[in-house]
């Protein structure tokens, strides 16, 4: 099915009623699986992630290598193994992906390179964190929900970070055929979106303009970018807010209950 | 076609509600721990920490301060522009005098000197064995530092090392203290007392330890020796600072046999065997059914103060279980009843706090 751009010209609303630089709506969890480490739950519209989190932990012997402390033993920095499963059921057509399908692959290595960027890994050698996405339900923007659900998933994990990374995606309001200078920029592409319309997928140290993943599969004119990239960013920082508030939200429950002691806090230190 | 997960339960009432009143206007309690902060330099605040300041959580990447004055402890980094002290867990903030540090909602077991923890054996090499204990990196417990047979404090031998797997071997369990640790992080342990060693006759069961969101919290006793109901016996806690719950029959101490076994007037060389096969014996006891039921109950005690965020300590512990007891007579089953998930463990954990 085309995408209606006519319309959009004329109201200036997304296919699903959005203005152009509307986020879809943000719903995440954390803490979602109590044996794990950490653990997140993401949706992004329609788009739906789980994340899990183990480590850091130092991995036993591993089979078929002689000596098992040498198998990991000269890292200095903690490894972050990122695996990505896509569910059979989470898009429209049901296709098998297999394990070293090259997209998930891709995915996988710019997720983990992006984490490894922010984490602290440093503080723990020798050591690997494990990260298990799934895919539960796939509707645009997949690569920023991924980005977005392993880092809360990080974060419950305690994993010292620089800073949260977010992602969120951006797009042009027409074809690159068309050829057309005076495009808006969207934010936070859809599936039906992303298939008609150059998009781009940008992820940001936390509050900060510093870019830790720019991902562009389309064709678009290089003079749109800046105008999407200058979205994307800003989309970050919203996304960030959403995150951040849902992690406050839990530390602040988890002090209620007494989980967690209360800190000292630095306000009564702004009186001397 | 949506997938839903459906939405978690209503907020739980609060536990510890009443203290954290209390606690919150205006808990001054900096002014007597020794915290000497001369000089007015104000500190910075975000409005975005103003408006949580009651609980007081960072989260990544929020610069905690950038005063000078302070130091960096555990959880934060100073940002390379500014100078800045920034978290880089979300916690909360807790300081000692100048050091400011973050402590995380949750994280795995940090090793510390001293503490008493529950692992499991991964990987047996030359002269040392590896330990999972629940850590970023695998503990190692040197053969040296174990209790050998054949007299308490003796010199290791060739052949004790090419018998390495008759002491521990991988999947064994046992309680250890840490003895040192490396300044990467990874820690060495020790058994070299007869109350450490090899653990069997019971269950075990792993919660979060110390490094933070609950579980198992360092106190003054981690290990006692407790009157189980039913006629089933004593019966032995082992709490790791690690969050590893080890719940076993009673078996009477290595030390209480010597002393027995003195007494009987048997010779000296004759009981040190006799403590020694059994030290690394894999062997279970024979156990009564009532035990093992009361083990059980035990272990759902620990599992229902977990789920709902409590601590795990001994005077909570043998209240839940008391507790436990008294809910499974009451609730028809009879002594047989042991389940405390879900409402049972709520209700538990609500008589265990007085709501």
């Amino acid at each position: 099915m085309p995408l209606d751009t006519s319309a959009y010209s004329l109201a200036l609303l997304r296919v699903d009623g959005r203005r152009w630089n509307e986020l879809r709506r943000i719903h995440a969890q954390i803490r979602t699986q109590a044996a794990a480490d950490g653990s997140s739950y993401l949706e992004m519209g329609h788009t739906k992630v789980m994340c899990v989190v183990t480590g850091p932990s130092e991995p036993g012997p591993r089979r078929g290598t002689t000596g098992g402390a040498a198998a990991g033993a000269s890292k200095a920095a903690a490894e972050v193994a990122v695996s990505v499963v896509v569910a059979g059921f989470s898009s429209v057509d049901r296709k098998k992906r297999g394990r070293g399908d090259k997209r998930n692959l891709e995915l996988q290595s710019t997720i983990s390179n992006a984490l490894a960027a922010s984490l602290h890994t440093h503080l723990f050698p020798h050591s690997v964190i494990q990260v298990s996405l799934h895919v539960l339900s796939q509707d645009g923007s997949l690569l920023a929900a991924l980005i977005n659900a392993a880092t809360l998933a990080c974060v419950d994990a305690g994993i010292p970070m620089t800073d949260y990374v977010v992602a969120c995606t951006a797009g042009s309001t027409s074809t690159y055929a068309a050829g057309d200078e005076s495009a808006d920029p969207l934010l936070d592409l859809n599936h039906q979106e992303e298939q008609e319309l150059p998009g781009l997928t940008v992820a940001t140290l936390g509050e900060t303009d510093r870019v830790a993943v720019l991902v562009c599969e389309s064709r678009v004119q290089v003079g749109r970018l800046e105008g999407m990239l200058a979205v994307g960013v800003d989309g970050c920082k919203q996304v960030r807010e959403i995150l951040d508030r849902v992690v406050r939200e839990k530390g602040k429950r988890m002090v209620l209950e007494g989980t967690v002691v209360k800190g000292e806090g630095l306000e009564d230190m702004d009186l001397d | 076609m949506p997938i839903t997960i459906t939405a978690p339960k209503a907020v739980r009432p609060s536990y510890a509600t009443a203290d954290n009143a209390s606690d919150d206007s205006g808990s001054d309690s900096s002014s007597d721990n020794g915290a000497d902060l001369e000089g007015d330099i104000p500190m910075t605040s975000s409005s975005r920490r103003k408006e949580d300041k009651s609980y007081s959580i960072v989260t990544p990447g929020e610069v905690i301060t950038d005063d000078p004055q302070w130091m960096r402890g555990h959880g934060t980094y100073v940002s390379a522009s500014t100078a800045a002290i920034v978290s880089s867990v979300a916690g909360t903030i807790t300081r000692t005098n100048k050091l400011l540090s973050v402590r995380p909602l949750r994280a795995r077991y940090t090793p510390e000197v001293g503490d008493l923890v529950v692992g499991r054996i991964v990987e047996v090499q030359a002269k040392r064995w590896r330990v999972d204990v629940g850590g970023s990196q695998l503990a190692s417990l040197p053969l040296s530092a174990i209790n050998l047979p054949g007299g308490i404090l003796r010199k290791r031998t060739e052949t004790d090392e090419l018998q390495i797997r008759t002491f521990f071997a991988e999947g064994d369990l046992l309680v250890a203290e840490v003895q040192q640790l490396f300044s990467d992080g990874g820690a060495v342990l020790h058994t070299r007392s007869l109350k450490y060693g090899k653990l069997r006759n019971g269950v075990f069961v792993a919660v979060s330890g110390m490094g933070g969101g609950g579980g198992v919290v360092r106190s003054r006793r981690q290990v006692w020796t407790m009157e189980a109901a039913n006629g089933a016996g004593p019966l032995d806690v082992v709490l790791g600072v690690n969050g590893f719950v080890w719940i076993s029959k009673h078996v009477e101490t290595p030390e209480a046999l010597v002393a027995e076994t003195k007494s009987a007037t048997t010779g000296i060389t004759n009981l040190e065997e006799s403590v020694s096969t059994t030290m690394y014996s894999s062997q279970n006891d024979r156990i009564g059914i009532e035990t093992m039921r009361e083990i059980a109950r035990i272990r759902g005690v620990v599992t229902a103060l977990v789920e709902n965020g409590l601590r795990v300590d001994e005077d909570m512990l043998v209240r839940g279980y008391h507790e436990a007891v008294e809910m499974a007579l009451l609730s028809g089953g009879g002594a047989d009843d042991i389940y405390l998930g879900g409402e049972r463990g709520e209700q538990l954990a609500a008589a265990l706090t007085g709501v």
